[in-house]
């Protein structure tokens, strides 16, 4: 990724405008907790983009609602284009094999059963998992169980790429082969952005922001944050 | 056993739900064991019965016929239930990637009918070890009946209270009252019975077992209900994958 941020040209493949979101009960003797108030993000090809907040912060809120799978209360999200999604807990069948999951995930994007064989066979070779393909999804470690739920993100080479801690559980080797695999996939085109608690590499990103508040703070050009997660 | 890429979305789908079944071992040893023992254990709770005029044969062969009733209803209950409980956010990633909601429903409600079929077969065996039906074949039916609306039923509990425990204790209390209270043990005067999900096919099933006769107004009522039922289930079932399975 290059050194310094820069703005990619291009029109936004997703856009997120003034998102709001709340939690709450209609029952008694509960709280409604505002998370996100008025949030706003762009995202362009071939730009990766990392957003990072303390724990319980909103992040993955927004990142359900840019994906789709939750509803904002208020604002607009327009997505250009196909969208792959690595939610932060495996979102797996426990009793299928990673071979099986793969086939089933490559019929729902719609790819016909070659096009799932090769690109199954290639992120397995890039992510190191070839020899976990007739496993048991529950029968995996942790570390490879996110591997595989990367992988299934990835099957259809989404035009944007949302991905919620995706490198948790990774061991040193994967998490540099995670990022040789980003390298490749913005240099094609794609859009990312990646949810953390923290970036301990910030010069891989394009652009930062921190989500504090219920909205989002370009951080970019801020130093580095603490231990703790936040920043200065 | 392994997929075929090819294959269309509703065998995909399918072909996922049973794998995801039989492979875990409790659910098989579930679906065999359980209808003996429900049969069993109804018999020797109603030997002792005295028997009362309009009850239909001596009470060990009524607590027989009923606890095959009861088995076939509630283990599709049970395993529908913890299907929809537990796939549920696997499932509401694979309609979000494009997977269609009708097709995962249809496959999930594959696998109960399956679990239906089964469980029925088992409670009429072990029920054939001491009564016989007039008519075999209808009497099967009615299980699968029964199965089938019990089935769909804790799909509809397991989509709207997500818990298992929760789930669980609200479909033993209704599986329990309404095996009871159709059973013909006691006579019931409320319309309100007739709203359980077993009356029109424990009506059915009893004509079948115990003249042979085909009770044809019950028929067309249970499968109305098992019409209904579905229809509230799937759009039910379709509420809950359509954002994710996630935040519902």
């Amino acid at each position: 990724m290059s050194a310094e941020p820069v703005s990619p040209p291009g029109e936004p493949v997703l856009v997120g405008r003034e998102i709001e979101k709340s939690y709450g009960s209609p029952l008694p003797f509960t709280r409604t907790v505002a998370v996100l108030e008025g949030a706003s993000l762009e995202l362009r090809p071939g730009e990766i983009v990392g957003i990072v907040g303390e724990n319980g912060s909103g992040k993955s809120t927004l990142m359900q609602i840019l994906v789709g799978s939750l509803e904002a209360d208020e604002g607009q999200v327009v997505r250009d284009g196909t969208v792959g999604w690595c939610p932060q807990e495996p979102l797996l069948y426990d009793r299928l094999t990673v071979a099986e999951t793969f086939d089933l995930f490559g019929t729902a994007y719609g790819l016909d059963g070659e096009t799932i064989e090769t690109r199954r066979a290639d992120l397995a070779e890039q992510l190191d998992f070839e020899r976990f393909l007739d496993y048991r999804v529950d029968h995996l470690s942790g570390g490879n169980r996110q591997k595989v739920n990367l992988a299934v993100a990835l099957l259809h080479d989404p035009d944007v790429l949302l991905l919620d801690e995706p490198y948790t559980g990774f061991d040193w080797e994967t998490y540099l082969a995670f990022w040789d695999l980003t390298e490749r996939l913005l240099a094609d085109g794609t859009a990312i952005a990646i949810i953390s608690h923290f970036v301990s590499e910030r010069e891989r990103f394009d652009r930062i922001y921190e989500l504090r508040d219920g909205t989002l703070a370009d951080m970019t050009d801020q130093d580095p944050p603490e231990a703790d997660g936040s920043l200065p | 056993m392994t997929a075929d890429p090819t294959a269309d979305p509703l065998a995909q789908g399918l072909g996922a739900a049973l794998r995801e079944f039989v492979r875990e071992p409790l659910n098989l040893g579930l679906v065999l064991v359980l209808p003996p023992l429900f049969v069993h254990g109804y018999g020797r709770a109603m030997e002792n019965f005295p028997s009362i005029p309009f009850m239909h044969g001596v009470p060990q062969h009524l607590g027989v016929v009923n606890g095959a009733m009861a088995a076939a209803a509630f283990l599709p209950g049970i395993i529908g239930l913890f299907q929809v409980i537990s796939a549920r956010q696997a499932d509401g990633r694979l309609s979000l990637a494009g997977f269609g909601q009708d097709t995962l429903f249809a496959a999930r409600f594959a696998t109960v009918g399956l679990v239906a079929a089964i469980a029925s077969a088992a409670a009429m065996a072990t029920m054939l070890l001491e009564v016989t039906p007039d008519a075999p074949m209808q009497a099967y039916l009615a299980l699968v009946t029964a199965g089938l609306l019990y089935g769909l039923l804790g799909m509809l509990v397991g989509a709207v209270l997500p818990r298992e425990l929760e789930g669980s204790l609200v479909l033993v209390f209704i599986t329990d009252m309404d095996a009871f209270l159709s059973s013909g043990i006691v006579e019931v005067e409320s319309p309100v019975v007739n709203l359980f999900p077993l009356q029109y096919p424990h009506r059915l099933y009893e004509r079948a077992v115990f003249d042979g006769s085909v009770a044809a107004t019950d028929a067309v009522l249970a499968l109305l209900y098992l019409l209904v039922l579905g229809l509230l289930a799937i759009v039910v079932y379709a509420r809950l994958t359509e954002n994710g399975g996630v935040g519902s």
